[in-house]
């Protein structure tokens, strides 16, 4: 019982973050009626209200599961270091959209599950805003987008195991690269991919909370009543001619960093993850 | 010191009026009224700045007016024509697309100065205590990254020294390693011994801490109404105001559970804050404004707050109860003001 509340917590705080973002969409009216112009101006004020209030639900249920001494100190010390290299790339700018922030989440989430990811991910953002002075109506969409990526990365496990069991697989002969070879292959050429995926998908996911407020060209704008078909067509029209070189660079630094940092920090991580496992229990006559 | 809810108050203020208006006048006024707070709060405020509205202003207006001027090809006064053999761009560049590109840039600037305003204001300790009771470990997990922050940002700055005493120089992506995995070790090290010291404190001392059932049955209740109503509200016209009372049981649900679970958390505070006449001068300043902007009031011309520069570029318009309004959210100046006469008395005597 406890267990499908659960899962029915996970389900439905995420079906509504999932809604908050794409929830513009199906507003169908404009404002003010003219062409060009923004639509439903309290829209916007709306959305982040609720998405704050689907990660409260999550965050709750997800720190009512009985969280350790070790969790919580962990969590806290690898937000810490994150927050410092996001930190690092607010004050030294770097190129495009490239930021240092999303492969150690991914790796906490790959090593340490997909419960520790999210608060990982949310976490991060949170305090790295909070430090850098980046608190605003924007947060709570970073913090859910980049839990995501946390959440997501906790399943990979499951498709390494999968994928180190295919004979002469793809992912196999391409990731051999010479820091890699001889030392988890399978896992970095998975987590490169994920990390290029999720370095696009990020962007794309964060831009969908304005694009319908945007303005500019019928083909690359939301206009109400048109078709889901359509509404894909014309987001990813307007996503490569705004959004898709700057997350390039996002994409392609989670590569390199993964092919760079990958394989040590999986290591280390792993190594604490068994020196965590020792456990404190109430004595008993 | 004004209180730290009041400083929140005061930025999702002026978050609405930002959001609620198009009208550049109203835009530049609300810029005004933030830059005069942030002015009289300077001296001795100075928290976390990253990036000064200025600079913020001088990348996103210019970016918002080349945008929307390049792409939304509307408007009687064209400037100059784009060839049509340029993808997605070709069209008519007219001056009511870059006025309107740049309304747009001014909201965004609008809306950053006011959160930058309330970083710089806020201190984080204040911000950590905000947090509601039922998040006592999500609490003490943004306690631990906060305090654990400078420690780190030392840490980064010592191994970088050792590196450096050993001929180690930085010069691309590849020469961060022998930074990046001492600093992750010397971190984990440390998150052990703190888990150690947590554990011999007595934290997590009980055999079962986990949320009661019945809070998750409540919280999954809560969530289910709210979606369920929000799904309603958007899909099924017919049924609005039963969508809209799912909608509202559903998040007084979730908040009652935020409640019911803080109550078992009970939590000190070695100095608070006492809520004074000065905070609710702001509450109250707060309160106009946002009655000027969104309330229906007799004699308020709320039309004003919507500007289209479209089809021909007209001056807008301004209604002058809406500017008074605005000026609501200069409360915090007049303590600012009145803390640097109590401060230049203090010095003099």
């Amino acid at each position: 019982m406890r267990r499908a509340l659960s899962v029915a917590i996970y389900v439905l705080s995420t079906a509504i973050g999932v809604l908050a973002f794409i929830y513009p969409f199906f507003l169908n009216t404009r404002a003010t009626g003219s062409i060009g112009v923004a639509h439903g101006q309290d829209a916007p004020l709306v959305t982040a209200a609720l998405v704050g209030l689907a990660l409260v639900a999550l965050l709750v249920e997800l720190q009512g599961q009985a969280i350790s001494a070790k969790t919580v100190a962990m969590l806290g010390v690898l937000v810490a270091i994150t927050s410092v290299l996001r930190f690092v790339e607010v004050a030294v700018p770097m190129p495009g959209g490239f930021s240092p922030v999303f492969v150690p989440i991914i790796l906490a989430g790959y090593v340490f599950g997909s419960r520790f990811g999210f608060l990982m991910g949310a976490f991060t953002l949170l305090v790295s805003g909070l430090i850098t002075g980046g608190v605003g109506p924007w947060l709570p969409y970073q913090m859910f987008a980049a839990g995501w990526v946390g959440l997501t990365a906790g399943w990979l496990p499951h498709l390494t195991h999968y994928v180190s069991r295919v004979p002469c697989s793809v992912l196999r002969v391409a990731s051999r690269t010479p820091r890699s070879r001889g030392a988890l292959p399978t896992e970095i050429a998975i987590l490169c991919i994920f990390g290029f995926v999720w370095g696009l998908a990020y962007g794309a996911i964060i831009n969908v909370y304005f694009w319908p407020f945007a303005v500019g060209l019928v083909a690359q704008t939301w206009t109400p009543g048109i078709g889901l078909g359509e509404i894909l067509a014309r987001y990813a029209a307007f996503y490569v001619a705004t959004s898709l070189g700057w997350d390039m660079v996002r994409a392609v630094g989670n590569v390199a960093l993964v092919l760079l940092l990958g394989v040590p920090t999986v290591q280390a991580l792993r190594r604490f993850q068994r020196r965590f496992r020792f456990e404190v229990r109430p004595f008993h006559d | 010191m004004i209180d730290v809810r009041a400083w929140v108050l005061w930025a999702v203020t002026a978050l609405v009026v930002a959001s609620s208006t198009r009208n550049p006048l109203y835009l530049v006024l609300l810029l005004l009224v933030v830059a005069v707070v942030d002015k009289a709060h300077a001296p001795g405020h100075r928290q976390r700045a990253v990036l000064s509205p200025l600079r913020f202003a001088a990348v996103a207006v210019p970016l918002s007016v080349l945008f929307n001027g390049l792409t939304a090809h509307l408007g009687d006064t064209v400037l100059f024509r784009l060839p049509t053999w340029l993808p997605l761009l070709s069209g008519s560049v007219t001056l009511e697309a870059l006025v309107f590109g740049a309304t747009n840039g001014l909201t965004l600037t609008a809306i950053f100065s006011g959160f930058v305003v309330f970083n710089q204001v806020t201190p984080v300790r204040d911000l950590v205590q905000l947090t509601p009771r039922a998040f006592h470990e999500a609490g003490v997990v943004l306690s631990i990254a906060l305090t654990f922050v400078p420690q780190t940002t030392h840490s980064l700055a010592r191994i970088r020294e050792a590196q450096a005493v050993r001929g180690h120089r930085i010069r691309g992506l590849r020469d961060w390693l022998p930074i990046f995995v001492p600093l992750l070790v010397s971190g984990l090290e440390r998150s052990m011994g703190l888990a150690e010291a947590m554990v011999a404190r007595g934290y997590g001392a009980v055999t079962d801490r986990s949320q009661p059932l019945r809070l998750q049955a409540l919280l999954a209740l809560g969530l289910f109404l709210l979606l369920g109503g929000w799904l309603a509200f958007l899909f099924l016209p017919s049924w609005k105001a039963l969508a809209l009372g799912g909608i509202l049981v559903g998040v007084a649900l979730i908040v009652g559970v935020l409640w019911l679970a803080g109550r078992a958390v009970p939590r000190t505070a070695y100095r608070t804050h006492r809520w004074t006449a000065r905070d609710t001068l702001v509450v109250l300043g707060c309160g106009l404004t946002l009655a000027a902007t969104l309330l229906p009031l007799p004699l308020v011309d709320r039309t004003t707050l919507a500007y289209a520069p479209f089809p021909r570029l007209t001056l807008p318009a301004f209604d002058p109860l809406i500017g008074l309004g605005l000026l609501g959210l200069l409360v915090p100046v007049y303590h600012a003001t009145r803390n640097t006469q109590h401060a230049t008395r203090n010095t003099a005597q």
